[in-house]
């Protein structure tokens, strides 16, 4: 034998080179080639791993001709030394870039149900009491406290209740969920069937974007799996006689609408109908899915799950910040060097983020502002990078966290092109419920179609503004109600090029 | 049209008793097999499921995914999300668009390729983003459009 090399089957990694190197060297008599997860330093990628007598040994943006000096063990950089990856701490993505995604094997030895068998020692009540002391809050966008979502499902009395995992994962900029359910499905399952035992709920849905035909199919293959090692399935929680039960899990796809994410929205497509988003309450932890209580949260949150229930809610709250327990996965993109994902406990500083994960600027470009939480979130320039990454500091700038995206633009950017670009993505999204979100995007869209052609008119930015009011208090989703921080806070930091 | 009607009723399947049919599940299986969802198999689609044509004409045109004219042999999506904005994905549209010879969401006259925009394929650690068919292409330059559509006939 030649030896073991491993390398990541992820769609960055694939998309990047990984894949052209998987099907030459598959051809290399003697060498095996492990498809992995991908460690999330995506600039890194195709990154080559080999067993070294310490920990793997990696060979980052690995051509086809490498091979030889590869197998030889030569100019290896050992993966616990590579600074980027060093610095962050690793809890959801704790095996990213180290195990094959469908292997239970590789989870079970990786920590994999530690969370569900204490999960399954506890009473329901008891579970939900764990989540709410780890201060959770939910990671899809809108940060609301987990353990009180819990808590309603499980108070409230029903037939038949429902899990659903949000993987509409829409948000441009965040990749997060994806490399999760291409990485470790096994976690977010597990995550679910917590979810499912502590609410008592014997169906759940992961809803998947369809512009994740990779995920979606893992997904399939994970759920195949379980089912088949009993870890789905009529004793999925353990026997009914001790409280447990059935738990039965199905992909189904969504087709390509942004406010999908929105999770009323999310439930009436996956009912099949049109996706428009309703009116709270009442919420889907009442009434949700056909009406039935309903615990819905996005990917992240549900994979985070495991660890809370393995090492204590107590462990999860001794994390980040006062009012932000526990790790974000940020998703840094745009210009910067080393984009890709770091996970870290909530706190560190923006400018951090940018510069010592991030690398810093990439070759010739300079800063000139940075988007984060996605395409509703807020613009920043550089004074306002000090500010600290948790909900609270952000909420009070009038920003979002969102999904923890993180895209910095260059000084090539033209921002009145920009900030048409989010209103125009804006129009094409709107779902059409509110007036505000459905006439005000395309009115905005006009306007600074006007501007970007130069013909501006007297009022037109007072009119924006105006606009953005509007959508603001009276649309009833994040969709209307944020689209207008970007294009206001472009104006605001960028005047001059609006005039 | 007779093969509407039987993978309806597949899809029908799927739908337990007592719950009212998935119009989006049925359409995805109409779409599966035939490649788009024609506008005139509205009235047939929605006698199968049993539902108004009105509801069936809501979903059909409620999702930009689901398609009512046929695509080419392969689909070309070009990420505008955020990291490729900021990674001027416009000059690989812009180049696409040359290569191919169509604007935004028309297909080519030989049938081969369908351009189409996506908000974000979760690539942005390696943008600009291409996505064709379900391989998504990253660190996608302008220069290298041309060799990347070859591989697809």
């Amino acid at each position: 034998m030649m030896g073991r090399l491993y390398l990541s089957q992820d769609t960055s990694a694939r998309a990047v080179g990984a894949e052209r190197l998987a099907r030459v060297w598959a051809k290399v008599p003697g060498l095996e080639l492990v498809r992995t997860s991908s460690r999330g330093a995506i600039f890194l990628e195709p990154l080559v791993e080999m067993d070294g007598p310490h920990g793997r040994i990696g060979w980052p943006n690995a051509g086809e001709r490498d091979l030889p000096g590869i197998l030889q063990g030569e100019n290896g950089t050992p993966i616990e030394r590579i600074p980027y990856l060093a610095k962050q701490t690793r809890v959801t993505f704790a095996n990213a870039g180290v195990t094959r995604p469908l292997s239970l094997d590789d989870y079970r030895t990786h920590g994999g149900f530690q969370g569900l068998e204490a999960a399954l020692r506890l009473t329901p009540q008891k579970i939900v009491e764990e989540v709410t002391v780890s201060k959770l809050r939910g990671r899809g966008g809108a940060a609301y406290p987990v353990g009180l979502k819990w808590q309603a499902a499980l108070e409230t009395h029903a037939d038949q209740k429902y899990v659903v995992a949000n993987a509409d994962e829409g948000d441009a900029g965040t990749y997060c969920d994806r490399m999760i359910m291409e990485g470790e499905p096994f976690r977010l399952i597990e995550g679910m069937l917590i979810a499912a035992y502590a609410v008592g709920a014997t169906e759940g849905y992961i809803y998947c974007r369809y512009e994740y035909p990779v995920a979606a199919r893992l997904l399939r293959d994970a759920i195949a799996l379980l089912t088949e090692a009993g870890y789905l399935g009529d004793e999925a929680l353990g026997s009914q006689a001790r409280g447990g039960g059935r738990f039965t899990l199905e992909v189904f796809v969504g087709a390509g609408s942004y406010v999908c994410g929105e999770e009323t929205a999310l439930l009436q497509s996956l009912e099949g109908k049109r996706g428009m988003v309703q009116a709270k309450p009442p919420y889907p932890a009442v009434s949700g899915l056909y009406g039935k209580p309903t615990l819905i949260s996005n990917v992240l949150t549900f994979a985070t799950i495991p660890a809370i229930l393995a090492r204590g809610g107590a462990w999860h709250a001794s994390l980040g910040t006062e009012q932000s327990k526990g790790t974000i996965p940020l998703q840094i993109g745009g210009r910067v060097k080393q984009p890709g994902l770091v996970e870290v406990p909530f706190g560190l500083t923006l400018n951090e983020a940018i510069e010592e994960f991030g690398g810093g600027m990439a070759a010739g470009a300079r800063f000139k502002a940075v988007q984060v939480g996605g395409p509703l979130g807020s613009l920043f320039t550089k004074s306002g990078l000090t500010i600290p990454i948790c909900y609270d500091a952000f909420s009070r700038a009038g920003a979002i966290l969102g999904h923890g995206g993180i895209v910095v633009f260059d000084q090539e950017t033209d921002m009145v092109e920009l900030a048409r670009h989010f209103m125009a993505f804006t129009a094409d999204e709107s779902c059409g419920k509110c007036t505000p979100c459905r006439v005000g995007a395309v009115r905005a869209r006009e306007i600074l179609d006007g501007i970007g052609l130069g013909r501006r008119r007297p009022g037109d930015l007072e009119l924006l503004a105006d606009l953005g009011e509007t959508m603001k208090a009276a649309s009833l989703c994040a969709l209307g109600q944020r689209a207008p921080y970007p294009v206001l806070t472009a104006i605001e930091h960028f005047r001059k090029e609006f005039q | 049209m007779n093969r509407i009607a039987s993978l309806l009723e597949r899809a029908r399947a799927a739908d337990p008793d007592d719950r009212p049919p998935n119009i989006l599940r049925a359409l995805h299986a109409v779409q599966a097999s035939l490649g788009h969802v024609p506008q005139d198999s509205v009235p047939e689609v929605a006698a199968a499921l049993g539902v108004t044509e009105a509801d069936v004409a809501g979903v059909l045109l409620g999702y930009p995914d689901l398609r009512t004219r046929p695509p080419g042999r392969h689909v070309v999506r070009v990420c505008l999300g955020e990291s490729c904005v900021a990674n001027h994905c416009g000059r690989v549209l812009k180049e696409v668009e040359k290569k191919l010879g169509v604007r935004l969401g028309d297909t080519t006259r030989d049938g081969r390729f369908t351009l189409e925009k996506m908000y974000c394929a979760g690539n942005c650690a390696a943008s600009p983003s291409v996505m064709i068919d379900e391989d998504v292409h990253g660190r996608v330059a302008p220069a290298s459009v041309g060799a990347l559509l070859k591989d697809y006939r």
